[in-house]
């Protein structure tokens, strides 16, 4: 897990977050796929990584009391089907920071490999917050 | 499965009702224990005026229903634009509908092209996007 946080403030293009490892345990899984409301199909179902890899971001980035973050929009890539049980490596950048008035849209980008460093999914976030 | 999708087929529907359990569950999975979700009396006092469940919680239908069309392919070699439009709250009932725009070929693959959208039950959108799934097309 990531060892160091930051402030919002100091997000900028070209930041890279603390680099994050996860084992996609059966009991993550599990707890995935009922809130999920799924029945799973025998991998560990891709966006519950792509979980994994923005819980990378939201534990290394507090956002200060009563702050709303707002998800804009999701584009993601998937490479290679995960069986449960394997371990990930999760980074995550920052693209873009864009000011529009008292709001600031994130643009971060991600990337999700297994223990033999093969990429398994990678994908791009938009995130309203204010500025 | 894969034998069935052509230009114009429908994919879906997936239903699924939200409730606070489950955005409570999604947290605990995600680790996203942002008050707006899990915490009802915070929620009450925002403009949003109560709980919203994560968009990833709703995006994961979209993903439910490309892996009952595509299977493996869909976990292998899937790839989704998606825009939230609106949040969806505990109580609703959401329901993921997609089609097949077209499908092109590339060497012995086909790319299935889709459209998706998720509503809740006043007809709502919750999510808009496009999806492509490649799959075997078994041509030589």
């Amino acid at each position: 897990m990531p060892d160091k946080t930051i402030n919002y403030e100091e997000l900028r293009p070209g930041y890279k977050f603390p680099p994050a490892t996860y084992e996609l345990s059966a009991s993550f899984v599990s707890t995935y796929l009922r809130a999920v409301d799924s029945a799973g199909v025998g991998f560990v179902p891709p966006l519950a990584i792509t979980a994994c890899a923005i819980a990378a971001m939201t534990k290394s980035v507090p956002l200060p009391p009563g702050t709303i973050a707002i998800h804009a929009s999701q584009d993601l890539e998937f490479f290679k089907a995960v069986p449960v049980g394997a371990t990930i490596d999760c980074r995550i950048g920052v693209a873009q920071k864009i000011e529009r008035g008292k709001m600031s849209m994130l643009i971060l980008e991600l990337e999700v490999f297994d223990k033999d460093k093969v990429k398994v999914q990678s994908g791009r976030a938009t995130v309203a917050l204010p500025a | 499965m894969l034998r069935e999708i052509q230009q114009g087929k429908a994919l879906g529907p997936v239903v699924k009702h939200i409730t606070q359990e489950k955005i409570d569950l999604y947290a605990e999975a995600s680790g996203d224990f942002n008050p707006i979700h899990v915490d009802e009396a915070f929620a009450a006092n925002t403009p949003l005026g109560g709980t919203i469940a994560h968009g990833m919680l709703s995006l994961a239908y979209v993903s439910e229903m490309m892996t009952s069309a595509f299977g493996q392919s869909w976990l292998s070699g899937g790839k989704l634009r998606a825009k939230f439009k609106a949040s969806a709250r505990p109580g609703d009932t959401l329901t993921v509908n997609g089609k097949v725009d077209c499908i092109e070929q590339k060497d012995d693959v086909s790319y299935a092209n889709c459209t998706f959208e998720c509503r809740n039950q006043k007809e709502e959108t919750i999510i808009t996007g496009e999806a492509i799934a490649e799959f075997s097309s078994g041509r030589k």
